[in-house]
Order: C-alpha cells, then structure tokens, then sequence
C-alpha cells in the first residue's frame, strides 16, 4: 500500500505534470465546455483557438477531433536561436521565461505547469520548466502539426546534450554545505539529475559532519558567553587592516 | 501596492478555485513526494478535492447509460481527467503512508505535540499498526529478553532507538516570493534567494519558508 518509489519524482511522474500544461488547439469539431475537476474547459467551436491542457490535446488529436499548435519557442527558428546560446554560455542554462506580475501575500502563486509558457502566444526566446517533455510529447502524438518535425528533433536532441554537458560539468563546484543556484533547469533534467546531484552533497556533508557539529557547538557557545568573536579573530582582523 | 500588483491579485482571483486548489494539490503531492520528512496535512483542501471527487463519480454514474455518442465523448473526457485526479490523490496518500511506516514512532512523537500533522485516518493505521506490530514483536521474541532490553523506544544512553527522517538532505526548491538570506546552519554558505530562483539546498535550511509557501518543493 505505501508508495515504494524512492525520494523525487520519477520520469513518469515528471511527464504526469507535464500533461497539466496548456496548449492551444484548433478544433475541427464543436465540443461543449465541460466542468472538469480542474476547472472548467472552454468550449471549442472550429476555427476559433483555445487552450487546453496537453492529455487533453492529446486526446482530441488522437481521434482527430483537433490539431495542436507547436508553442512558439518549439520552432526551428527559436530553437536554433536557443541551441546558439547555449553553445555560447557554456556556464549557465538559458534563462527561463520571464516572471508573471509577482504574486501579493494572500493570492496563491502559480508555477508550472500551471503557467501559460507553452501556448501561442508563449515567448519564443526562452525555454519553460517542462520543455523536454513538451516538445517530445508533442512530437511524438501530433508530429504533423509541426513543419519540420524532424529539423525540431534534432535541435531538441542537441539542446539536450549541451545541457546535460553542463549539468555534469556542475557538479565540480558541488560542496557539503549546498546551496548552488540552477536557475532554467528543466523538469527532466532535474529527475535525471536528482539522485547525484542531492547524493553527492549529502555524502560529503556525512564526511563533514564532525566539522560541521565543532562548528555549531563554538557558535553556541559564543552566543552563550554573550561577544560576537574570540580574542583570536579580533587580532587576525588587525592583520589585515595593517596589510 | 501598486497598479501592477493590483492587476495581478484581480488576474488571480479570476482563476477558478477548482483550477487553484489543482494547483495546491500538484504543488503538496510533489512537497511530499520531494521532502525527506512528512509534511501537514492539508485538511480544507483534500476535503474540498475528495468531495468535487465524489460528486464527479457520481455523474459518472448516472450518465454511463446514456447511448448518445456526444454524451458518451464527454464522458470519456470526464473520465480520463478523473483517473488523473485519483492518481494525484492515490500517489499522495501513499507516499505519506510510506513515511509514516517507516518512521512510525518518530511520527507519533511528532503528531502528540502538532496535532494538525496527520489526517484522523492516517492516525487510526498508525495506531493500529504500531499496536500489531509491537504486540507481534512481544509475543514472538521480545518476552524472551531481559525486561530491561524489551523497550522499542529507549532513548537512555545517548542513542535513541527512535528513528527519524534525515532533515538535513539535499532538495531542489523554487522561490515564489522574496525570502532575503538563507543560512546554511554549521557552515559559512550564505546567500539570497530571489522570487523564480531554482536552488539545490538542504531541506532544514529552508523548511520554514517551504511549510510558509514562499518556496515550494520540486
């Protein structure tokens, strides 16, 4: 009965989320809006767009009842664009999509997948939390909806292996004590990251543990003893001054 | 407050509560799944999703006689968002289930002093289950040993028998709103985390802002 997976979210579970992301369809068929657990879903009335989230999509393009359009960011162009800048800026990812009006304290913030960076009229320069997933996703359900579909494979597949190669490369900075930005890391990326990345730090933080504990017990007992810094740091602050 | 975030809470608040509360849900089933330690129970909320669960089960069942293909394409649609939601609710269940049977006594302890931790369910299978196993314990060889070696929670000595979660392991957060400085207790790390930031950091260094919402888990 209880869950056997371990910690973090399993690839499966990425996609799952991935699903809830809306995209925008154009429907060949009239469907009524339906009040759907998640909200309601907008009626579709051929040729106007709407939004909908992906296994929905997904579904009404199944059994042809919809066609779905690639997300602006999952064109040639764009990714081409994209596969250049990552190239060029071998140490950070590209920068995720710009922010939504920042939340007030009392209203709930959205996050993806909940975020429109996927529809029409989604930025084309940046790429969004679940973009692996999306665009293989999209590939492989509706491939004709795309120009060239192959072309996109192959710069996703690119875009891939430049950031993987970065992801690795990171780890060299990994310490005990964590704290390491990765802004712009996809979802996928980061379950296939995951295991290592929170493995390393946290064997190296088991091998630190003594130091850490030494640490925390002089801190303590500073704070007991009522001074900020020990006879010993004022002197080696006078060293510094004099250098 | 100004025109912006004015625009943006009306923006908010247009967001249906079904598509909120979707949201919230997505966002505690993924916390729970992330974090090494249990988290509270979400009471209002899974009472808000079971019940609009329910109603929908039962509109499934009235309308699967109806023979009208459109009907029927819209039930299928119905359906399937439903099995979604079932998934979402299933999977949280268990993982909570998960680390309240690997941790039970750790878990009891906690829910005596936060009575909110544990939903009244989960608090009757822990109970229970603690009950069978220590009685299955004593019975078949616990009754054998020196009384004073028959304890399952001794914590005399220095080391206590009661496991507990590992509140210092790595997890991946996103900030949703400003939280100024984070310390990483025992080391020198300092650093800021900013609204859209993703930072790799460890979970007692930033539970407090996490069980408050301006972080979340991923």
């Amino acid at each position: 009965m209880a869950l056997p997976l371990p910690p973090g979210l399993t690839p499966p579970e990425v996609a799952f989320l991935c699903e809830m992301e809306l995209v925008t369809v154009i429907p060949r068929q009239r469907l009524e809006g339906l009040e759907l657990l998640g909200g309601p879903s907008p009626p579709l009335n051929p040729p106007h767009r709407a939004s909908l989230p992906l296994w929905l999509a997904l579904l009404l393009k199944r059994q042809r009842r919809a066609n779905i359009l690639p997300p602006p960011w999952l064109t040639t162009l764009s990714l081409t664009a994209l596969l250049d800048h990552e190239t060029e800026h071998a140490e950070s990812f590209s920068p995720p999509p710009r922010l939504p009006p920042a939340p007030s304290p009392t209203t709930l913030p959205f996050t993806p997948p909940f975020l429109q960076s996927s529809t029409a009229e989604a930025p084309p320069d940046a790429l969004p939390y679940h973009w692996l997933e999306l665009g293989e996703m999209l590939l492989e359900g509706a491939s004709d909806d795309f120009e060239e579909p192959d072309v996109v494979r192959r710069l996703l597949r690119g875009l891939r292996e430049v950031r993987m190669a970065k992801l690795r490369r990171g780890v060299e900075v990994l310490d005990a004590a964590g704290g390491l930005q990765m802004n712009g890391v996809g979802g996928m990326e980061l379950s296939e990251g995951r295991a290592f990345i929170g493995g390393v730090i946290d064997g190296l933080r088991k091998i630190n543990a003594s130091r850490e504990q030494a640490r925390r017990d002089r801190d303590r007992e500073e704070r007991e003893n009522g001074f900020g810094g020990t006879a010993d740091d004022d002197y080696d602050d006078d060293e510094m001054d004099m250098r | 407050m100004d025109i912006d975030d004015l625009l943006a809470e009306v923006t908010a608040d247009a967001v249906p509560q079904e598509t909120r509360d979707l949201q919230e849900l997505t966002r505690c089933w993924v916390a729970e799944r992330v974090a090494p330690e249990l988290l509270v129970w979400p009471e209002s909320l899974m009472e808000r999703v079971l019940a609009r669960v329910r109603s929908q089960i039962e509109l499934v069942e009235e309308q699967t006689g109806n023979m009208d293909p459109k009907t029927n394409f819209k039930l299928i649609i119905i359906q399937t968002e439903l099995e979604r939601f079932k998934f979402l609710v299933r999977s949280f269940l268990r993982t909570r289930i998960a680390k309240i049977d690997t941790h039970p006594l750790h878990t009891l302890h906690l829910h005596t002093s936060q009575p909110t931790l544990l939903s009244p369910s989960e608090l009757s299978y822990l109970t229970a289950h603690h009950a069978l196993l220590s009685n299955h314990y004593a019975s078949s060889f616990l009754s054998q040993f020196p009384a004073s070696l028959q304890k399952l929670d001794d914590t005399t000595g220095g080391i206590s028998m009661i496991d507990s979660p590992d509140e210092h392991k790595a997890v991946f957060v996103r900030c949703l709103r400003d939280v100024g400085v984070v310390r990483v207790d025992g080391t020198e790390r300092e650093f800021e985390m900013r609204r859209g930031d993703v930072w790799v950091v460890r979970w007692s260094a930033v539970r407090q802002w996490v069980v408050g919402g301006d972080c979340e888990l991923i």
